[in-house]
């Protein structure tokens, strides 16, 4: 039931299966790779693909780490903060991207409104490939960043405070016991919240179409979403479609053996 | 210490603690600023947000006339042969069948992984994670083709068994990691008062974990409750939508029915919202077990 979607996406994606011969199709051999591989919509989607996966994760893990450092010191308040703080994680992601594409509407979204308060000229966010970027950039830190936060609070938690009592005496304070107790130790969460991310940004299919649908054009088009267009919207080339999945698959399947690796999943009970 | 010196400390503490307020207020409002928004526009009367609200301190946004009546037309919404009444029958049947099914095929699936050994384990185990790493949407079109075959696109089971197996692959290593940190002297005992190995899961372990059963229900329930992108390829028919599908339909290229769908997603997050509040503490460990234990 799990692999055989895989095996089945795999074997159409060198077939030449489309909507207009859905039962009799035949082997093509690589000839939708050749295709995908020579067309110049690739390389675009490509750096699309790449970009969207940097330009989210890091900043969703920097300002995750930096709210759970901030939290895991003495504030007044803080369950009030973490309880807002933890929103964007609580609530239904499928409803708030369809928010945000709203909060984006050039003429009636909030944004450009509060933008009007401040005298500043509306922007066309979803219309204009540059700001269309930054939009679900924007949309999907604001998603991911409280998961973040968590993870890291709870390693933080975990850290014996007898490091830093001993640290104190010994004359380390500050940013030396950041950078010498702190950061060593939840080393492994950082690269655990790098790794993950790095998975679910690659694929996160709702934060990449849920506000533009792709575009426009194809400015916001990543793998996952070029896969889905070609087969279901309009076209229905299931085999070309299937073949942009499986790539999408290859460039995720050495991050994800490193993360079943990394966290010993499989391994039996002692 | 004297006294200057000390009331020197306590400003020099109270300062400190500024940016990080400053900090932590601005990332607050960030996080809740769309919601903020939703509300505002659920009870703003129209369906076009051109007026009928105002910002109240220059950046909160709040209806000039309350109403609610957007939430009785979500109640009356209608799509060519498709009522709410209808949508709403879908949602309930297809997340309670997906959550009491996945919730069947773990629990023992969890327990099997964690306590037995046998030929073929770890690439079972690792066939399940794949899908982990490869979210929904790759295994859409094949899914979609195999159904289309199977004849059971356009209706109830074409979403379920997704949504089921989809699931399974995250559930199943909760629950392995719930049996894991039961201890097996446990079952030991049980064996020594002669109950048998099913009795032992059933009447001892399996109690043991139902924090992490109530997790692998949230999420077999937030998995098919709000999707999308599965739903909307696989039913066709109006009166079979879900409530996502019909959701999405409010939102058209050339009008948007802002008012109608700020209240249908009011209606549709508000439990989801609660109950991940509830569950929140359990959603993190599932993920992240083996590397927070410290």
């Amino acid at each position: 039931m799990v692999l055989y979607p895989f095996a089945y996406d795999i074997y159409i994606s060198f077939t030449d299966m489309n909507v207009y011969h859905i039962k009799k199709f035949g082997l093509v051999g690589a000839k939708n790779y050749a295709y995908i591989f020579t067309n110049a919509q690739f390389l675009v989607i490509l750096r699309n693909t790449v970009v969207w996966t940097f330009t989210n994760v890091l900043p969703t893990v920097a300002i995750g780490l930096a709210l759970a450092l901030v939290l895991n010191t003495k504030v007044r308040g803080k369950n009030i903060y973490r309880l807002f703080l933890i929103v964007p994680w609580a609530m239904p992601s499928f409803i708030t991207l369809l928010v945000w594409r709203a909060m984006y509407d050039y003429q009636y979204g909030v944004l450009n409104r509060l933008l009007e308060q401040f005298s500043i000229a509306p922007i066309n966010w979803l219309g204009n490939c540059t700001w269309a970027f930054v939009a679900i950039v924007v949309a999907n830190i604001w998603l991911g960043f409280p998961f973040m936060m968590i993870i890291f609070s709870g390693a933080l938690q975990s850290i014996p405070t007898e490091l830093y009592e001993a640290a104190s005496i010994d004359g380390a304070v500050g940013f030396r016991q950041m950078r010498y107790i702190t950061i060593p130790l939840i080393r492994p969460t950082i690269i655990l919240g790098l790794l993950l991310g790095s998975i679910w940004t690659f694929n996160n299919f709702n934060s990449a179409y849920l506000i533009t649908a792709g575009g426009p054009g194809i400015c916001t088009t990543i793998f996952i979403t070029q896969a889905y267009n070609l087969a279901f919207s309009g076209l229905f080339d299931f085999s070309l479609a299937a073949a942009y999945a499986f790539i999408a698959f290859i460039f995720l399947f050495f991050p994800g053996l490193l993360w079943t690796r990394y966290m010993g999943v499989t391994k039996q009970v002692a | 210490m004297n006294n200057k010196s000390r009331n020197k400390e306590v400003v020099g503490k109270a300062l400190r603690a500024v940016p990080k307020h400053l900090f932590l207020i601005v990332m607050s409002l960030i996080s809740i600023y769309p919601v903020l928004w939703v509300v505002s526009m659920a009870f703003t009367p129209g369906e076009s947000l051109a007026v009928g609200w105002h910002f109240v301190l220059d950046f909160i946004p709040a209806p000039n006339a309350p109403t609610i009546q957007h939430f009785i037309s979500v109640v009356h919404l209608q799509v060519i042969g498709g009522t709410f009444a209808d949508w709403f029958r879908n949602s309930v049947i297809i997340t309670s069948v997906t959550v009491v099914a996945s919730v069947a095929i773990t629990l023992p699936a969890g327990y099997a992984f964690s306590r037995r050994v046998f030929p073929g384990r770890e690439v079972t185990m690792f066939s399940f994670l794949l899908p982990t790493m490869f979210p929904g949407v790759v295994t859409i079109i094949p899914q979609f083709l195999i159904f289309a075959s199977l004849g059971i696109v356009n209706s109830y089971l074409g979403c379920i068994i997704p949504y089921t197996v989809g699931s399974l692959s995250l559930s199943i290593f909760i629950m392995k990691g719930a049996f894991d940190s039961v201890p097996k002297d446990l079952d030991e005992a049980a064996k020594i008062d002669g109950a048998s190995e099913f009795r032992a899961f059933w009447q001892i372990l399996a109690p043991l974990t139902l924090p992490n059963i109530a997790t692998v229900a949230l999420w077999a329930f937030m998995g098919s409750w709000l999707d999308w992108a599965l739903a909307h390829v696989m039913l066709q028919s109006n009166n079979l939508w879900t409530l996502p599908l019909a959701l999405y339909s409010l939102i058209q290229p050339t009008y948007t029915y802002y008012g109608t769908f700020a209240a249908m997603s009011l209606i549709m997050a508000v439990p989801v919202f609660v109950v991940f509040m509830i569950f929140q503490k359990y959603l993190v460990t599932g993920l992240t077990s083996g590397s927070v234990k410290g």
